[in-house]
């Protein structure tokens, strides 16, 4: 028998009490009991609702003093659904801090620092990065995972969205879908789960504008023709097309890359077509593809290279390789001699046991794909979307950032390497005349890497991975940053042989900050640099900072180029491996991936924004502009972006 | 326009001279948020003298705060002194174990008597502080302090010997702790000279005592100008797992004597001011043991349960009985006479029995019996349990509050065996 609901209300209404009237200093010996209490209401029936009439009270009592919940402003979405999941004291203050919120939201009291709008913005962006526990579904992912709070998750979700509009909800969610396909990456396990879980969406009494737009991702991924909604099945679809004339078929094919090009996801029954049409009318498959001019130059060229490849590669399985075709053709890389030699290779390779099984693992048992299928469809996917590489779950920025360099620039060295790795597993480089060979290599920074990984980075990734750590072991002691020898023996010729970096390798001081800044904008800024062009992608090294501006870390990424956006601002685009490319920095620095001139798969930044954050980089010697003409403005402005919020964890000198 | 600023200045500077003259800060020793609650509630000016990392909370909640690591002896340990004196510090109240000397050194400073320094080390030596109470003809059991582990072996032998023990009989235990550590820190019981073999080099060196039968209660003695103004007994169930306040009945009558004992034991230790919290064994013919003494916020949350049974804040007494300058007529209408409680008052310290916990579970009843008042124990987020050190570091507490001691000591009895973590 449990107590009343009632008394246990009265309980926390005497604890609250008692932890409001407490001295600010001594809040921490009463919240206790405010959170003991608190969790008897969670577990009851309509407790979220007794909660939730206190809520405009916690933080005036200090309920969230001193704690990590303390500041509403400071709260991150992304970190929710893991105090949720977590069992006992996050998971109470996570529940009254969005109770806390949504007061806030509901405009029951005020924040000064949080806007009712932007305390809404929250939940709105919790719950849509939380889909699953909002609408639990049956899914085989969900049991396995499961957690033991997750029931009592979903009720506080439903709670917040009784009081929550849906259609800001949705907004968000389509807000999350629009941003992560936007940067087109190869690896779309993460959207189409989100997608998968939005499909609840559409049956709340949500506007018709949002839903359609909802529907438009639904159907990139479950069919967007006419033809294919009706047949799901795509046995029966494939069936279903023979009957069709040469212009119902052209008409399906443009549906379907319509769909393509506008999203980045390909529906499984595109693989059906685009095979079929291979073998009965290789005519429309320029529409199948959506292709330009240069793309159907670039087939026809090599018409047959790409029938062997649709029939080795492209199946329901693997359809997202379409799309990395279509890219690939218009790229032109089947131009480069060494390219079709080198996918024909693989197409036959004698593939290892142990990369063999990580290829199948990779993809859904059951369809009968062979690991050179697969390992095809993956390097078409790379050679296609260069910028689509992505580190996975995996510290591995260096070994993605050189996938995807050779991808754009040097696609025959690629095709020369995934043989190696999977057929001989092993890859050497040559480090200052001496030979590395990754199978004597053991270590590196992922030993255990995260699978998650699309086919070409899960054969080199534990190659490129180990031989990056030997060569910058070997460098260690010269006392100066290694990443200057490194870089350009790793990644080849393109880096160039200029190097500078903030930080002093001796003393991990800072040193001479406005002259590593001016530098910078003398070899990169088009006003600065006399005019230089940037060919290759530089490989530079940043401070990755949270939302607060707080340094979590080292990372790799490459500036793509340096140009104006429409407004006519320069900014700087840059390949982030981690294919989240627009995470907040702090500060205001929030990398945009779509809307600033950038193309698929490229972020952005303001050029001193993004200078704010770098702690090395190439550069051509021969290739310097006015390093003393830079505006000593600019540069402070940097350095106090810089200085408030990497450079508090470092001494300046 | 300059001219006036430089007066303004001038004057604010003479304010500022004149407050510090006179401001008597009590300097609380040691981080306790009770005792800092306690003497704001009072308003008594005050200063936290504790470990530095609680610089930052305290400079965000505009304490005055001097950091002091206690662990650190050495000639600048005069430094802390000097920085409390320019304060205007003129009382020291110890709150923890370590902090006794320190206060004790502070306090011989500040009413310039030095052997109150020498006093406060009595209660931080044990060895020292059973030759003390053995001198002034308290009664304790035969105790010795070791170096060695031959020492040891040889005690466990000599006090067996004395015990008429043949070969072949099980030996009484002996104890043995370290000198200066905090009530059951450490503490270890011997059984047989095999056993000698757990300690270490680091242990020595320690105190060896025979073991003493009896039930054991422990003593909060509130004194004032060496006189004993409140007494409470604590009734432990279970060393370390649970106790409460006022003693039971059948131990209350022994309170002519207990009062005898602990008056007994402030004038043998010359103990003038604040809290004492000895422990006695109470034998079967009905004297009394010594077992230690400690000036200090006792553990088993005993302040807690004093102020629930008696309704005053015991971390409040001990402050105004740690003033020289408290008149016997505040004291007077501070405490309440030792019969004039509301109820018993007592806790169940719970510390998981198994290495890794996943799953707390708190029983119905308990929940819904009349006496249960609140826990403090969450779910834990990670599984591993910490290893225990001394009583310290129970994983939770449960509290409970009733009028009939008995009903009290069986709940106290019967959850004790209870898993509450899985």
């Amino acid at each position: 028998m449990a107590q009343p609901t009632i008394i246990v209300v009265e309980r926390f209404e005497k604890a609250l009490e008692t932890l409001d009237q407490a001295p600010p200093f001594a809040k921490a010996r009463y919240q206790t009991d405010v959170y003991q209490e608190a969790n008897r209401l969670i577990e009851m029936e309509e407790g979220f609702e007794h909660l939730f009439q206190y809520a405009h009270r916690f933080e005036s009592a200090g309920v969230f003093q001193d704690g990590p919940w303390e500041d509403a402003e400071k709260l991150q979405a992304p970190l929710v659904a893991g105090s949720l999941k977590a069992k006992g004291l996050p998971m109470i203050i996570e529940v009254l801090s969005e109770l806390r919120m949504l007061a806030i939201a509901k405009e029951i009291y005020q924040n000064p620092n949080v806007p009712a709008q932007m305390a809404e913005d929250f939940l709105n962006e919790v719950m849509a990065l939380n889909l699953n526990l909002l609408f639990p579904n049956s899914s085989e992912s969900d049991r396995i995972e499961k957690h033991e709070n997750d029931e009592k998750a979903s009720e506080l979700f439903q709670f917040l969205a009784s009081y929550l509009s849906t259609n800001e909800l949705t907004k968000t969610l389509i807000y999350e879908i629009e941003r992560l396909t936007a940067q087109r990456p190869i690896m779309i396990k993460r959207v189409v789960s989100m997608i998968k879980m939005a499909k609840g969406m559409l049956d709340t009494d949500l506007d018709e504008e949002h839903k359609n737009e909802l529907r438009g991702f639904i159907a990139a991924i479950e069919g967007p023709s006419p033809l294919s909604e009706q047949y799901t099945d795509v046995n029966a679809y494939r069936l279903r097309l023979k009957d069709l004339s040469r212009g119902e078929l052209i008409s399906e094919s443009v549906a379907l890359a319509k769909s393509m090009r506008e999203t980045g996801l390909v529906a499984p029954h595109h693989a059906t077509l685009v095979r079929f049409l291979t073998k009965r009318m290789p005519g429309i498959l320029p529409y199948a593809l959506q292709l330009n001019s240069k793309g159907i130059a670039n087939l026809e060229e090599n018409n047959e290279l790409v029938m062997q490849l649709i029939k080795a590669a492209i199946f329901p399985a693997t359809r997202q390789s379409i799309y990395g075709l279509a890219l690939m053709l218009e790229r032109g890389v089947l131009s480069s001699s060494p390219v079709a030699p080198g996918l024909r290779r693989l197409i036959e390779l004698d593939i290892r046991a142990d990369v063999r099984s990580a290829l199948y693992q990779s993809s859904q048992n059951g369809e009968g794909l062979t690991a050179n299928s697969i390992l095809v469809a993956g390097t078409i996917s790379v050679l296609g979307q260069p910028l689509g590489v992505g580190q996975g779950f995996n510290p591995t920025c260096q070994a993605a950032r050189g996938i995807s360099l050779w991808a754009q620039h040097a696609p025959g060295f690629l095709l020369e390497i995934i043989p190696r790795a999977a057929r001989d597993g092993d890859i050497d480089f040559t480090f200052e005349g001496a030979s590395i060979h990754s199978k004597n290599l053991s270590g590196g920074l992922a030993p255990d890497l995260h699978t998650e990984l699309d086919p070409v980075s899960l054969v080199l990734v534990p190659h490129l991975d180990r031989i990056y750590s030997e060569m910058m072991a070997r460098v260690a002691l010269r006392g100066e940053d290694g990443h200057r020898w490194v870089n350009p023996a790793f990644y080849g010729n393109w880096v160039q042989k200029g190097f500078s970096t903030v930080i002093d390798p001796i003393t991990g001081y800072i040193h001479d900050y406005p002259g590593f800044v001016r530098l910078f904008y003398a070899t990169h800024h088009p006003e600065y640099n006399d005019d230089y062009e940037m060919i290759y992608p530089n490989p530079v090294g940043i401070f990755i900072t949270n939302v607060h501006g707080k340094l979590l870390g080292f990372h790799a990424v490459s500036i793509i180029r340096i140009d104006t956006d429409p407004s006519g601002e320069y900014r700087i685009y840059f390949y982030n491996p981690n294919n989240d490319g627009s995470q907040n920095w702090g500060q205001n620095i929030e990398p945009s991936v779509t809307g600033n001139g950038e193309q698929e798969g490229e972020s952005s930044l303001l050029f001193h924004e993004f200078t704010s954050r770098i702690y090395a980089f190439h550069y051509n010697p021969y290739e310097q502009g006015e390093a003393y003409a830079v505006d000593a403005q600019l540069v402070q402005k940097t350095q106090n972006l810089a200085k408030e919020s990497w450079g508090k964890d470092y001494t300046w000198i | 326009m300059e001219l006036d600023q430089l007066e303004r200045n001038t004057s604010v500077e003479e304010a500022k001279t004149k407050d510090k003259t006179k401001p008597y800060l009590t300097a609380l020793i040691g981080w306790s948020l009770e005792a800092i609650e306690a003497a704001s509630r009072m308003n008594r000016p005050f200063v936290v003298v504790g470990p530095p990392d609680f610089e930052s909370y305290a400079k965000k909640h505009d304490l005055q705060f001097v950091g002091w690591d206690f662990s650190k002896l050495n000639e600048s340990s005069d430094n802390l002194y000097k920085q409390l004196e320019a304060l205007g510090v003129e009382l020291a109240v110890p709150l923890y174990e370590e902090c006794v000397e320190w206060a004790g050194a502070l306090n011989a400073r500040f009413r310039q008597d030095p052997r109150i320094f020498n006093r406060s080390w009595l209660l931080r030596d044990k060895g020292m502080m059973k030759r003390k109470a053995q001198i002034a003809g308290i009664k304790v059991g035969v105790f010795e302090e070791a170096r060695t582990k031959d020492d040891v072996k040889r005690f466990l032998e000599r006090v067996n010997q004395a015990l008429l023990k043949l070969d072949g009989d099980h030996f009484d235990p002996i104890h043995v702790k370290p000198l200066d550590k905090a009530g059951s820190v450490g503490h270890l019981a011997i059984d047989t000279v095999d056993d000698i073999d757990q300690l270490e080099d680091v242990d020595f060196p320690l105190l060896m005592e025979s073991h003493l039968d009896g039930q054991e209660f422990s003593c909060e003695a509130f004194v004032h100008k060496g006189k004993v103004q409140f007494l409470n007994i604590t009734e432990y169930i279970r060393l370390g797992y649970s106790n409460f306040v006022p003693a039971s009945p059948s131990l209350q009558e022994k309170r002519p004597l207990i009062e005898k004992a602990v008056q007994q034991l402030v004038d043998a230790f010359e103990i003038e001011y604040g809290v004492i919290h000895p422990e006695y064994f109470i034998m079967p013919d009905g004297t009394l043991h010594f077992g230690e003494v400690a000036a200090r916020v006792p553990g088993g949350h005993i302040f807690d349960l004093i102020e629930r049974a008696y309704g005053f804040s015991a971390y409040e007494a001990q402050i105004l009985c740690s003033d020289p300058n408290t008149t016997q007529e505040e004291i007077n209408e501070f405490f309440p006479s030792a019969d004039d409680f509301k109820g018993y008052a007592g806790c169940l310290m719970v510390h998981p029995e198994i290495d890794y916990v996943e799953d707390l579970n708190i029983p119905e009843e308990l929940e819904q019996h009349p006496y249960f008042e609140k826990h403090d124990m969450f779910t834990p987020p990670q599984g591993k349990v910490a290893e225990r050190v001394g009583f310290g570091n129970h994983y939770g507490t449960i509290f409970m509050f009733g009028k009939d001691s008995d009903e009290m000591t069986d709940l106290l009895k019967l959850y004790e065996q209870y898993n509450f973590y899985r």
